[in-house]
């Protein structure tokens, strides 16, 4: 079973996007194939530079830079999303792979998880 | 059917539009809750095969085309559910 | 029916009262035990949490989706889990934690059990459906 979680909502007004990475990461740890795709707003949790120690907050940064090492299969962002928030390989975080066709790519997995 | 498409957002919230950009051929939409504001907004192109829940288009009183929509319940739902290969919940 | 069981875990997202997420579930939940499925467990997520406490009481004149999900969970021995790490940060407690974090009140509604996102991976893995209900926002 491939599981392919959705995160659609910006990062630190809510925790639905929180509680979705917790999903992918709690599948990875039971060695269940798992991947990540940021569409919409959603690309903002790949931004470099990321403090959220003013807003009292855990930087998701750091959680999403340490996906690899706990097993998420691969951390994917729309590219016409980065594009819309002017993210380049400069400013996306490192190991993030654009896709362009998001309609062929949830097409590989057969379990889209999307947060509430 | 390939994916069922559940919609609970109505056509105003962002991923509403983003599912029905994801619609593919052999795909069916199913409208739950807000979902259903869909069939009375004339601004939006419904995907086909299109249906929605009784229950909550009874509730708002909206009254669907039969040709554009098929008014199901939720025995119907569960049937839809196990017939498709994937269910996708937006 | 020849037709072959399948087997459902439910994961509702969306809380009571502030969306339709815990009634739609509610019913198509009915109409999968109705139609001779069975479902492996319900697993309350996020937001969703809020259906398993027992201190919510909308007027009598309002339906009370606590009960009426435990009501079919008791009725059709379907376990209903909360997943603990939404529960905590919402203030869903029960007697366990209450005395592990050393709280004054506990207040999960029976029958619901609150354990971790394993239950869900156990889903994920197990049941030949795993079905969301997301709020309506």
């Amino acid at each position: 079973m491939q599981t392919l979680i959705i995160i659609d909502r910006p990062p630190y007004g809510s925790w639905s996007g929180r509680e979705s990475l917790d999903m992918a990461f709690s599948l990875a740890a039971f060695d269940q194939p798992v991947s990540l795709l940021f569409v919409g707003e959603g690309v903002l949790w790949l931004n470099k530079g990321q403090d959220a120690t003013g807003i009292a907050q855990k930087s998701v940064e750091r959680n999403l830079k340490a996906a690899a090492m706990f097993g998420i299969e691969s951390l994917m962002a729309d590219q016409s999303a980065c594009q819309r928030f002017s993210l380049t390989g400069q400013t996306l975080i490192d190991g993030v792979e654009t896709v362009e066709n998001l309609r062929a790519t949830l097409r590989r997995y057969d379990h889209v998880v999307f947060p509430g | 059917m390939h994916t069922l498409h559940i919609v609970s957002k109505s056509p105003e919230h962002p991923r509403f539009r983003e599912c029905l950009a994801m619609v593919d051929t052999n795909d069916a939409v199913l409208l739950t809750g807000n979902g259903v504001v869909a069939l009375a907004d004339t601004s939006i192109e419904v995907p086909s095969p299109l249906y929605g829940l009784k229950d909550d288009i009874q509730a708002r009183a909206l009254t669907p085309d039969s040709a554009q929509c098929q008014v199901i319940g939720f025995d119907d739902m569960v049937a839809l559910t196990i017939q498709a290969q994937r269910v996708i919940s937006w | 029916m020849s037709q072959e069981s399948c087997h459902f875990t439910l994961v509702i997202t969306g809380a009571p009262y502030s969306s339709q997420a815990p009634q739609t579930a509610l019913g198509f939940a009915w109409a999968v035990v109705a139609s001779g499925h069975a479902i492996d467990r319900v697993f309350l997520y996020g937001e969703g949490v809020h259906l398993a406490s027992a201190l919510s009481c909308p007027p009598s004149d309002e339906t009370n989706w606590t009960s009426a999900w435990g009501e079919f969970l008791e009725q059709h021995s379907v376990p209903g889990i909360a997943c603990i790490a939404s529960a905590l940060r919402r203030g869903l407690i029960d007697p366990a934690e209450q005395q592990r974090h050393e709280l004054p009140a506990s207040n999960l509604a029976a029958p619901f059990s609150i354990a971790g996102l394993g239950e869900w991976v156990e889903g994920v893995m197990q049941s030949s459906r795993v079905i969301y209900f997301h709020g309506g926002d």
